[in-house]
């Protein structure tokens, strides 16, 4: 009856199954087990890594785009840290409406966004004509399909995210914390040094891998900003698979699982520290304790939450 | 402490935010109805006309509907397949749901360019050649959305404790298919609804395997937005601020729709 | 032929762990029967396996001279309400009581009949149009049980049905519930970890610990005759000796237990210098010290010491212990007759 019972819901299965594995699963295994071949299809080889390795101009996009993104999301961190905490100190009010522009902000990413900067900053744009008229020449050196240009566009949608995600956090750490440190004897900035700081940096540590994951991955931005003008790795690894230069799969693949492995890390990274994060806020929360088991439902709510 | 008394330092510093999140999107807008703007600080004549050449192009038409039905479509396909999926493992096989979520929260960490590698791989070549077409183009949406139907789905079963509804109604002499439909999904729906249409808004601003996959033979509204870059700036940001605004009005769509699935369980 | 409801040998695992081990039950037609036990002891797990939402991995259940082992719970005529209600959010609260005769294929008129007829009897007739969201939780619950009514189920099964609600309504609902059980002369088994509320309301009461029923007795010989040392302590504050003990404040005891126990209400107290006139055939006096006091209202609960042994005594509060303080020193009066044997545990 066992069987019975349950063999016919099983049956709902079979196109999720089907739909994961034809579009998620093979293709990924299939791209894996590419990275493997070498040119002429025959046999097994570490080859294709080694020569990513030593190729001056693969090892470039990648030092590129690790730099790229570590840059772009310390500095996301950073804005996003400041502006939660002034965030905290608004009406809700307020903060709704400071949340909601962020939000609709974070929409505007991608292709549109490239060009938003174009309009702005690019070598005819509003700004880069103005600063020109008025004598400004702090902006000469600037060039917006540079690295400073294109690191300046990354921070702009890393901020809204950073910001999106930390906030929480800084509602985690409760005023009669602060109230008890001070009456312990503890000045405001010790209070940060020994109970905000450390409380918040799981939450900081997430959002960093997110953030990284995020920069590492975008190709619409640095595409239509720069094109082929700046080696990036997710670029590169576009115009090897279809673009109309020379056209090479396995090298590719390659590269492909190089990226790979350093978004899962990242996200492997918020993962571990969102569940380090959830010890904290499951002590410290404020409500009547739920059943163990709806705690351990909501839990992983969060963490993909924060995965987005 | 006081919490609710914002200082200067909070102020100005939320104030600066705000201008810098706001300005690309104020100058595209206002580029899209400037008729000239160059060495002044806000255009000197206004115009429609970019919105109207906008409208006038028929390519644009066509990517309009193009993207409007690629999306649908996807969605549609993920609601069907996800739908009895999520159903099953949440209500039946409770054990495999680390499974389910480990495959749906992939595509998160595998970047779009990843996937687009893997699926230019499988299909342009051997028995199922589908490059370039569509069917490829949905399977791969189907992917994006996963996570974003999956968790939508989930929570709403879970917020409605779907498994005691079911029980009850079970021990009341319903088949498992007529609770399913009369008890189960009419009390998700609101929450499917939601993570649909977040769905949809993700799958319109999709660019990376759409460009990657099909960008040769298909034309969405990314697609040409991208190739209208290079031709006219003011036509590029009419269409640019169009997307924004429907994206616009689509979440705030979803934000009222969530607030009142709220305020009927709060 | 007199057993309604009749369980035999019930078994179920989880994994490993054995969440019922060879339960034996019967429940009369018409009977109210309580399972008692802390969380974690089958209780739940038994009524899963009646309704036929938990499949069982030995024994058999019958209903009504009917085998239901391997029934699915929509043909097992067993109505159930739940700790959460488990209302339909999506229907009104009359279209909630009529949705069980809906799947039946009632026509819709006896279907409005019926309704209106269990929305009386629970007292909410003018609740019926609207959603279940917007009532109290005591009228969710009150509506969950018209809902399981409705299709007049053999049996009735309630799970934890109370536990959701404060105290006040707490009590109101369920004399009310026995209320509506007695009238109908429904079949009933309540599960519940509160062993007031199962002596309250109960015909009979099954105490589980560890997936195996160690008392099934009558709410009066639960109380008064504990037969182990695990329902004494659950029952309440009864006072629970060793051995040794028991030796030491009797003198002798007539058995071979190794645990005792005496009710709090079962030892007089007197004040020191009174003893005398109490003197009765058989019964032993011991100097004490009181410990503590506490008011219960019209009961006063203290603790005395005697030959360094811990008792709990409960006073009747008719005002002529007002002035009872910790230090007093008072006379126990004991009263052999009254001293529990306790059988060891699992045997």
């Amino acid at each position: 009856m066992k069987q019975n019972r349950r063999g016919g819901v099983i049956l709902a299965l079979i196109p999720f199954v089907l739909m994961v594995l034809a579009f998620q699963l093979v293709p990924v295994l299939s791209m894996v087990s590419n990275s493997f071949h070498s040119g002429d299809g025959k046999g097994i080889t570490f080859g294709n890594y080694v020569h990513a390795m030593q190729s001056a101009y693969y090892m470039q996009a990648i030092k590129n785009s690790l730099f790229i993104s570590i840059a772009s999301s310390v500095a996301g961190i950073a804005i996003g840290l400041v502006c939660a905490y002034c965030i905290t100190r608004f009406t809700p009010a307020v903060r709704d409406r400071v949340l909601m522009v962020s939000n609709m902000t974070s929409n505007f990413a991608g292709v549109p966004l490239a060009f938003a900067y174009i309009i702005l900053l690019g070598n005819n744009g509003i700004f880069t004509l103005l600063f020109k008229d008025w004598g400004w020449d702090v902006f000469a050196g600037f060039n917006l399909y540079s690295w400073t240009g294109l690191a300046l566009v990354y921070v702009y949608f890393q901020v809204p995210l950073s910001l999106l995600l930390l906030y929480p956090s800084f509602y985690g750490i409760r005023e009669q914390w602060r109230e008890a440190a001070a009456l312990l004897g503890a000045g405001r900035w010790q209070f940060w040094k020994t109970i905000g700081l450390p409380m918040l940096a799981p939450a900081i540590f997430g959002t960093m891998g997110i953030l990284f994951a995020n920069a590492m991955g975008a190709y619409a931005t640095a595409y239509a900003l720069v094109g082929g003008n700046y080696n990036l790795l997710a670029v590169r690894i576009g115009s090897l698979v279809a673009g109309n230069v020379v056209t090479q799969p396995e090298m590719g693949s390659t590269l492909a699982v190089l990226l790979a492995l350093t978004t899962l890390l990242a996200v492997y990274l918020n993962h571990v520290m969102v569940r380090r994060s959830g010890r904290f806020v499951a002590r410290a929360a404020d409500k009547p304790q739920p059943k163990a088991s709806v705690v351990r439902r909501l839990r992983p709510r969060a963490r993909e939450e924060l995965g987005q | 402490m006081n919490t609710r008394k914002a200082g200067l330092a909070p102020r100005v510093l939320i104030l600066l935010l705000m201008v810098y999140l706001l300005v690309p999107l104020l100058a595209t807008g206002l580029y899209a109805f400037a008729q000239d703007w160059q060495n002044s600080l806000l255009p000197r004549a206004w115009t429609f006309d970019w919105f109207i050449q906008m409208f006038q192009d028929l390519r644009f038409m066509e990517a309009l509907w193009t993207s409007l039905y690629l999306c649908l479509i996807s969605v549609v396909v993920s609601l069907v397949v996800m739908l009895p999926a999520v159903f099953v493992i949440t209500m039946y096989f409770p054990r495999w749901e680390s499974l389910m979520k480990g495959i749906v929260v992939l595509p998160y960490a595998v970047p779009g360019v990843v996937a687009a590698v893997g699926l230019i791989r499988t299909y342009s070549s051997g028995p199922l050649n589908i490059a370039g077409t569509s069917y490829l183009l949905v399977g791969a949406y189907f992917v994006v959305i996963l996570p974003y139907m999956y968790q939508g789905i989930r929570n709403s079963l879970l917020t409605v404790s779907a498994a005691e509804l079911l029980q009850a109604a079970e021990l009341l002499g319903a088949r498992r298919r007529q609770a399913f439909m009369n008890v189960i999904l009419p009390n998700i729906w609101p929450g499917v609804m939601v993570s649909a249409l977040l769905s949809f808004s993700v799958l319109f601003g999709e660019f990376v395997l759409t460009n990657m996959l099909v960008g040769g033979h298909i034309q969405t509204i990314q697609i040409y937005l991208y190739k209208r870059v290079g031709e006219s700036g003011h036509l590029a940001s009419a269409i640019a601020i169009s997307y924004f605004v429907f994206i616009l009005v689509l979440s705030m769509v979803l934000m009222k729709l969530g607030k009142k699935m709220g305020g009927v369980r709060g | 032929m007199n057993d309604y409801l009749k369980l035999q040998g019930v078994r179920k695992l989880f994994g490993d762990a054995c969440v019922l081990d060879n339960v034996d039950l019967e429940i009369r037609e018409g009977e109210l029967v309580t399972l008692l036990g802390p969380s974690g002891c089958g209780k739940s797990t038994l009524l899963r396996c009646i309704a036929g939402l938990t499949e069982l991995d030995g024994g058999s259940i019958m209903l009504a001279q009917k085998d239901v082992t391997r029934q699915p719970p929509r043909d097992r005529e067993v109505g159930m309400v739940f700790q959460s209600y488990a209302l339909f959010p999506n229907l009104t609260v009359g279209q909630n009581v009529e949705y069980g005769m809906k799947m039946r294929g009632m026509s819709k008129a006896a279907q409005r009949t019926r309704s209106e007829e269990l929305l009386a009897l629970v007292d909410l007739e003018e609740k019926r149009d609207v959603y279940p969201q917007s009532l109290s939780g005591g009228q969710q619950q009150r509506i969950a049980l018209a809902r399981s009514l409705a299709v007049q189920p053999k049996v009735l099964l309630l799970d934890e049905p109370l536990s959701a609600l404060d105290a006040k309504i707490r009590k109101n609902l369920r004399t009310e519930i026995r209320e509506i059980q007695k009238r109908l002369g429904m079949t009933t088994l309540f599960v519940t970890h509160d062993q007031e509320e199962a002596l309250i309301v109960s015909d009979r009461v099954c105490v589980m610990k560890g997936g195996r029923i160690i008392q099934d007795d009558s709410p009066e010989g639960l109380y008064t005759a504990p037969r182990t040392e695990f329902v004494a302590r659950f029952m309440g504050s009864y006072n629970v000796f060793t051995r040794p003990e028991a030796l030491k404040l009797f003198g002798r005891v007539d058995s071979s237990a190794d645990s005792f126990a005496l009710r709090p209400e079962a030892i007089t107290l007197l004040k020191a210098g009174e003893a005398a006139a109490a003197e009765e055939e058989g019964r032993i006096l011991l100097d004490a010290s009181i410990h503590s006091v506490s008011m219960l209202g019209n009961i006063i609960r203290c603790t005395a010491e005697a030959s360094g042994i811990r008792l709990t005594v409960d006073v009747l509060n008719d005002g002529s212990w007002l002035r009872l303080r910790e230090q007093d020193q008072v006379t126990l009066v004991l009263d052999p007759a009254q001293l529990r044997h306790l059988e060891r545990e699992g045997a």
